[in-house]
C-alpha cells in the first residue's frame, strides 16, 4: 500500500470522506475557504487565485487563506482529530464550524442543517445547545467562581439558579474538581483550570465537543493526565469530539481520524494507523518518521494470508491489537501468531512481517478501508 | 591639535545626531531649514521681526466683551437659559444643597462612622481607623463646616463625572469610530490646566456653586471615559470567545463578561476621577464654590499662611483617604467571597445608630470647644522664619534671597530671551522639537497652538509663562531624573521615597501654593517652586519604573560582560528606558503648566493672572483669552514633549 488511492478514507482534500450530510455525520464540511484580507470572497471563486501557494496570494492580492478548499465528514461518536503545525490553518477550521469566525465559501452542514445559512437566533441555539468549545487559554471568567463559570452556559441559556448550579456541581464532580467550586480561577493550575473549561463545555450536554488546541499551554505530565481524562469521557459518553492539536502524539492517542493540515490545505485524511502506515507524501512521511510504529500500526495491516497448517494453531490475536503486542506474543512462542476475527483465522502474522513494519518497509498485505482505531498507547 | 578638535568636535556632533535618531532626524532638521530659509524673509518683508506682529493678531475682546454682555442679559429671559441652563444650574444647587442638608443633619459623629465603616468595608481596618482620624481631624482644626461643603460639592460632581465619563466610556468602548472620535479629544482634556476650565463655564452659568461643580464635572469626567473605554476595549479576547461561543447575545456578553472584566480600570477611573473632582473643587473656589478651597484662596489672598494651612491639612488628608480607600477597592477585588452583603448591612446599621445617637444627643455640629487654632501658632512660625530665614543668613543666604537669585538670573534672561526672539523662530523652533520627537502631525499641532496664541495677541504674557515653565521643568527634570535614578539603583531609597511620592501624588494642585508662599513669600520664583515640588513626584516615580523595567536579560549580559555600574546605566538602562523617559519629560511639562498657572494667584503674574483677573474683575473676555491661550500652550508643550513615532500608528 504505496499509496493512498485507493482508500476513501484517506483521500486528500476535495473529495469528502462521504456524500455531506451523510447519515451518521454530525458535521460535514465541504469546500471550505477561510480567506483574511480586502475582497477576500474573489479568491475561492477563482480558480486561478485559489491554485496560487500562499507566498504568492499574498502578494498578488494582500490576502492569507487560512483554510484551503477544505472537506470532511465528522461521524457521530467519534473523535475526530485535525493536526498540523502552527499556521496551518487548523484553529481558523475549528472557529469556521460555530462561525466564531465567518468562513469565506463552501458549506457546512450540522444534522443536515446548513450552518452557514442560520440567522443570528439559530445560530446562537447552535453555540449554546449542540457544539460547546473548550479553549487553548482557557477562557474562563476571572471575577466567577469554579462552580459559576461551569454554570454560565447554562445561566446564558436563561436556566434558573439552583438547577445550574446543581448540575454544575455534578459536571465539576466529574472532571474531579470537587471540593474547589468557591475558588477563582486565578487560584488554580493550569491543568485545573482547562479542568474547569471542560467542564463548563459538558455542563450545556452539548452534541459535539470542539477542542482547540486544550492541552498545548499545560506541561508535559498534566497534558497526559488531561488525555486520558478526555478519553474515559469518550469512553464512558460516546460524545462526538472534534480535537484541534498540534502534537502528533496526541492525535494519535486519542483520535479515531486524522486530518492533517498544511498551509490550509488538508494533506491526509484517515486512521492513526493509516496516517503513519501509509502517508500521502512526503511531508507526511517527514512528520510521522519518529513515531513508533508498532505502537500505531495493527495485525491486520501486517498479517499475511495463512496456510492451511498455520491457520490451526499459534497464539491468537484480535485483529485490532498492535504490532508491538503482536512481536511480544510471537517473541514468547516462537511461533507466527493468529489473526482471529470472530472465530475465524484472518491471516496471520510471523516474526519477518513485524519486524517489516518496525523497519518501515511497506506491508506486504493491503489494510481494510476503514480499519479500527489503532490503540496508540 | 586643532585636528585632534575638530575630530573630536565632529564625533561629538555625529554622537548628538544619532542620539536624535540617525539619518532621519539630519533630514527633517535639513526639510526644516530649507522650507525656513524660504518663508522667514517672505514673513520677516511683510512683517518685522521681534514679538508678534500686530497685523496678525485678531483682537476678540471686543466680540467676547459682547457675547459675554448678551449672555449676562439674557440669562433670565431667553429660552436656552430658561429651559436648559436654567434647569441645569438649579438641578445642581438642589442635588448640592441635599446632599449638604443629608451631611449635617447625620452630624459629625454620623459621618466619621459612614465614612469609616465604607472605608473597613472596602479597604480593611487600618483604613477604616485612618479614616475616622482624618474626619476627626478635620473637625478639631475647625474645619468642619467647609468639610462638609466641599463634600457635598465633590459627591455631586463625582456622581455626575463618573456617570458622565461611564456612558461616554461605554460608547467608546463598543464602537471603533467613537473611539476614534473621542481619544484625541479626552488625551487633550487631560493636558489642559484646570484654570483652562473655568472661563467658559463661568460664562454660561456666572460665579457660583453651578459653574463650579460643572467645571468639576468636566475636568474629573475625562480619566473615567478613557478608563472605562480603555477596560471594555482590553477584554480578554480568549474570554469573550468563550463567551460567545457558548451562544451568549450582545447584552449578556457585556453585561456578565465584559464589563466584569474592566473592573479594574473602573475602579482606577473612579479613583481618579474623585482625585482630579477634589482637585478641581478646591480650584473652583475661584469661581464661586465654598469649602476648603475658598478658605485657602482668601487666606492666600491675604498672605495669612496660617489660616491656609488650616484649610489645607484637611483638603490633604481628605486627598489621602479617597484615594487610599478607592486604591484598596481596586486592590481587594475577587479576593473575598460570599458573606458581603451581610457584612455591609451590619456596617450600614451600626453606621445609621451613630448618627441616630449623635442627633438624640443634640450633638450634630463640631463642638467648638474642641477645636485646635493653628493658624496663630503656624503664622508665628512663619512670622520667625521671615525674620530669620527670608535673608542674611550667613553662608548660604535666605529663602528669599534664593527667589529673588532665581528671578534675577534664571528666570528673567530666560522671559527676556523668549521674548526678544523673533516670532518666527519661536515657532522654527517648537516645529524642529516637535517633529524630532514626534511626528509631522504633532509637529503641526504644535506651531498652530503657537501661532494661535500670537494670534490672540497674548504673546507676550504666554512667553512669560513659558519661560516660568521651561525653568520649572529643567529643574524638576534634574532634581526628578537624578531622584529616579538613585531609585532604581537601590532599593533602600525606593522605599523611603515610596510613602513620600504617595502622599505627594495625591495632593491637589491648590495646597502646594501654601507652603511656597511660606517660604518664598509671593512673585514668580514660589509659583515655579510650587510647580516643580507637584511635578516632581510622577517624574521620579516614571523614571524609576521606566529603568527597571529594562529587561533584566540585557543588563545581565552587560554585567556578565563586565560593564561598570555607570556603564550599566549610561549604555544600558538609559537607551532602553527612552521612551519611558521621554514619557517623564512630558508630564513634567503637562504637571508644571497646571501648577504655574496656578501660580497666577500666588504673584506668578502671566496668563494665570489674567485669568484671575477677568474673574475676579468680571471682564470676562480677558480671562477668556487667557484661558484660550492656556489651552493652546498646553497643546504645544504636549504635542512638542509627544513621543508618538511610530508606536502610535495603528490607532492614527
Amino acid at each position: 500500500m504505496s499509496t493512498t488511492t485507493g482508500t476513501p478514507a484517506s483521500t486528500p482534500a476535495r473529495t469528502p470522506a462521504g456524500p455531506p450530510g451523510s447519515a451518521d455525520a454530525v458535521f460535514s464540511v465541504d469546500g471550505l475557504w477561510k480567506v483574511f484580507g480586502p475582497k477576500a470572497e474573489r479568491v475561492p471563486a477563482d480558480p486561478e487565485l485559489a491554485a496560487l501557494d500562499p507566498a504568492e496570494l499574498r502578494s498578488r492580492t494582500g490576502c492569507t487563506a487560512a483554510v484551503r478548499d477544505v472537506s470532511f465528514d465528522v461521524r457521530k461518536g467519534e473523535v475526530f482529530v485535525v493536526m498540523g503545525l502552527s499556521g496551518s490553518g487548523k484553529s481558523t477550521l475549528v472557529r469556521c464550524l460555530t462561525r466564531l469566525i465567518e468562513p469565506t465559501a463552501g458549506a457546512i452542514v450540522i444534522d443536515g442543517e446548513d450552518v452557514r445559512a442560520m440567522d443570528k437566533n439559530r445560530l446562537r441555539e447552535l453555540r449554546r445547545h449542540r457544539a460547546a468549545m473548550v479553549f487553548q487559554h482557557f477562557g474562563l471568567l476571572p471575577h466567577r467562581s469554579v462552580l459559576d463559570n461551569v454554570a454560565y452556559g447554562l445561566e446564558i441559556q436563561g436556566v434558573g439558579k439552583a438547577e445550574r448550579r446543581e448540575k454544575a456541581a455534578e459536571v465539576v464532580a466529574k472532571v474531579g474538581l470537587e471540593g474547589m467550586e468557591q475558588r477563582r480561577p486565578g487560584q488554580l493550575s493550569g491543568g485545573q483550570q482547562q479542568r474547569v473549561g471542560l467542564a463548563r463545555a459538558l455542563a450545556v450536554d452539548p452534541e459535539v465537543l470542539l477542542f482547540d488546541e486544550p492541552f498545548s499551554a499545560l506541561d508535559p505530565l498534566i497534558r497526559r493526565d488531561m488525555q486520558e481524562e478526555v478519553i474515559r469521557l469518550h469512553h464512558d459518553e460516546g460524545r462526538t469530539m472534534v480535537f484541534i492539536t498540534h502534537d502528533l502524539n496526541e492525535a494519535l492517542r486519542l483520535g479515531d481520524r486524522i486530518a492533517l493540515m498544511r498551509d490550509g490545505r488538508v494533506v491526509q485524511l484517515g486512521t492513526p494507523e493509516e496516517i503513519v502506515g501509509s502517508p500521502a507524501d512526503d511531508y507526511v512521511r517527514e512528520f510521522v518518521r519518529d513515531v513508533p510504529r508498532e505502537q500505531v500500526m495493527t495485525v491486520r495491516t501486517a498479517m499475511r494470508a495463512a496456510s492451511a497448517a498455520e491457520a490451526a494453531r499459534g497464539p491468537a490475536l484480535a485483529p485490532d491489537a498492535t504490532v508491538s503486542e503482536a512481536i511480544e506474543v510471537v517473541a514468547r512462542s516462537g511461533d507466527p501468531a493468529r489473526v482471529m476475527d470472530q472465530g475465524r483465522c484472518v491471516g496471520v502474522v510471523d516474526s519477518a512481517a513485524l519486524l517489516g513494519v518496525v523497519a518501515g518497509a511497506d506491508t506486504p498485505a493491503a489494510g481494510a478501508p476503514d480499519g479500527p482505531r489503532g490503540e496508540a498507547a | 591639535m586643532a585636528t585632534v578638535t575638530a575630530t573630536v568636535g565632529h564625533s561629538g556632533v555625529s554622537a548628538l545626531l544619532k542620539n536624535l535618531r540617525g539619518h532621519r532626524a539630519v533630514g527633517k532638521l535639513l526639510l526644516l531649514a530649507v522650507v525656513a530659509a524660504v518663508i522667514v524673509p517672505v514673513l520677516d518683508s511683510h512683517w518685522a521681526s521681534g514679538s508678534w506682529p500686530g497685523a496678525l493678531t485678531v483682537d476678540l475682546s471686543a466680540p467676547l466683551g459682547r457675547a459675554s454682555e448678551w449672555i449676562i442679559d439674557n440669562r433670565d429671559s431667553h429660552p436656552l437659559f430658561l429651559y436648559f441652563f436654567g434647569y441645569v444650574s438649579s438641578a445642581v444647587v438642589l442635588s448640592v444643597r441635599a446632599v449638604y442638608v443629608v451631611l449635617l443633619a447625620a452630624g459629625w459623629a454620623g459621618v466619621t462612622a459612614v465614612a469609616a465603616l465604607v472605608a473597613w468595608r472596602t479597604a480593611g481596618v487600618r483604613l477604616a481607623l485612618g479614616t475616622a482620624a482624618a474626619f476627626l481631624a478635620c473637625g478639631l482644626l475647625g474645619m468642619w463646616v467647609p468639610t462638609m461643603q466641599t463634600l457635598a460639592l465633590m459627591v455631586v460632581a463625582v456622581l455626575a463625572s463618573v456617570l458622565l465619563g461611564a456612558l461616554l466610556g461605554l460608547a467608546a468602548g463598543l464602537s471603533d469610530r467613537t473611539y476614534r472620535a473621542l481619544r484625541p479629544v479626552l488625551d487633550t482634556m487631560q493636558v489642559l490646566p484646570a484654570f483652562a476650565y473655568l472661563l467658559p463655564v463661568v460664562l454660561v452659568f456666572g460665579i457660583g456653586v453651578p459653574a463650579a461643580v460643572l467645571a468639576t464635572v468636566v475636568y474629573a469626567a475625562p480619566p473615567m471615559a478613557r478608563l472605562t473605554a480603555l477596560g471594555l476595549r482590553d477584554a480578554d479576547a480568549g474570554v469573550m470567545e468563550a463567551v460567545t461561543s457558548l451562544g451568549a447575545t450582545a447584552r449578556q456578553r457585556l453585561l456578565t463578561a465584559r464589563l466584569p472584566l474592566a473592573r479594574k480600570e473602573l475602579l482606577l477611573g473612579l479613583n481618579q476621577t474623585i482625585m482630579m473632582a477634589l482637585s478641581m473643587a478646591v480650584i473652583a473656589s475661584v469661581i464661586g464654590a465654598g469649602g476648603l478651597g475658598d478658605r485657602v484662596y482668601q487666606a492666600l489672598a491675604s498672605v495669612d499662611v496660617g489660616a491656609a494651612l488650616a484649610a489645607g491639612i484637611p483638603i490633604v488628608l481628605l486627598a489621602v483617604v479617597l484615594d487610599r480607600v478607592t486604591g484598596a477597592a481596586g486592590e481587594r477585588l475577587g479576593s473575598d467571597s460570599g458573606a458581603t452583603a451581610a457584612r455591609w448591612v451590619y456596617a450600614a446599621v451600626s453606621a445609621l445608630a451613630v448618627a441616630l445617637a449623635g442627633h438624640l444627643t443634640g450633638r450634630l455640629d463640631w463642638p467648638a470647644s474642641w477645636t485646635l487654632s493653628i493658624a496663630e501658632p503656624v503664622n508665628r512660625v512663619v512670622d520667625w522664619m521671615t525674620n530669620h530665614l527670608y535673608s542674611g543668613v550667613p553662608y548660604i543666604g535666605g529663602t528669599a534671597d534664593w527667589a529673588g537669585h532665581f528671578t534675577t538670573w534664571v528666570l528673567d534672561p530666560v522671559r527676556d530671551g523668549l521674548q526678544w526672539l523673533p516670532w518666527w523662530s519661536v515657532l522654527l523652533i517648537v516645529a524642529a522639537l516637535a517633529w524630532l520627537i514626534g511626528t509631522w502631525r504633532t509637529a503641526l499641532t504644535a506651531v498652530l497652538a503657537m501661532a494661535a496664541i500670537g494670534v490672540l495677541g497674548v504673546w507676550k504674557p504666554s512667553l512669560d509663562t513659558l519661560s516660568q515653565v521651561l525653568a520649572a521643568v529643567a529643574v524638576t527634570l534634574v532634581l526628578g531624573f537624578a531622584t529616579g535614578i538613585a531609585a532604581a539603583r537601590s532599593e533602600r531609597v525606593e522605599r523611603l521615597l515610596r510613602p513620600v511620592l504617595d502622599v505627594f501624588q495625591t495632593m491637589p494642585q491648590f495646597v502646594y501654593l501654601i507652603p511656597v508662599v511660606a517660604l518664598f513669600g509671593v512673585g514668580r520664583a514660589p509659583a515655579v517652586a510650587a510647580a516643580v515640588v507637584y511635578a516632581l513626584p510622577a517624574v521620579v516615580r516614571i523614571t524609576t519604573q521606566g529603568l527597571r523595567a529594562v529587561d533584566p536579560a540585557a543588563l545581565e549580559s552587560a554585567r556578565s560582560l563586565g560593564a561598570t555600574g555607570a556603564q550599566q546605566l549610561r549604555q544600558v538602562q538609559l537607551p532602553l528606558a527612552r521612551q519611558s523617559l521621554l514619557l517623564a519629560v512630558n508630564q513634567g511639562v503637562v504637571l508644571v503648566l497646571a501648577v504655574v498657572i496656578i501660580g497666577g494667584l500666588v504673584g506668578g503674574g502671566a496668563l494665570g493672572y489674567d485669568v484671575v483677573f477677568g474673574l475676579a474683575q468680571g471682564d470676562l473676555a480677558t480671562g477668556l483669552v487667557a484661558g484660550a491661550a492656556i489651552v493652546c500652550l498646553g497643546l504645544m508643550l504636549d504635542r512638542v514633549t509627544q513621543p508618538t513615532a511610530r508606536t502610535t500608528k495603528k490607532g492614527a
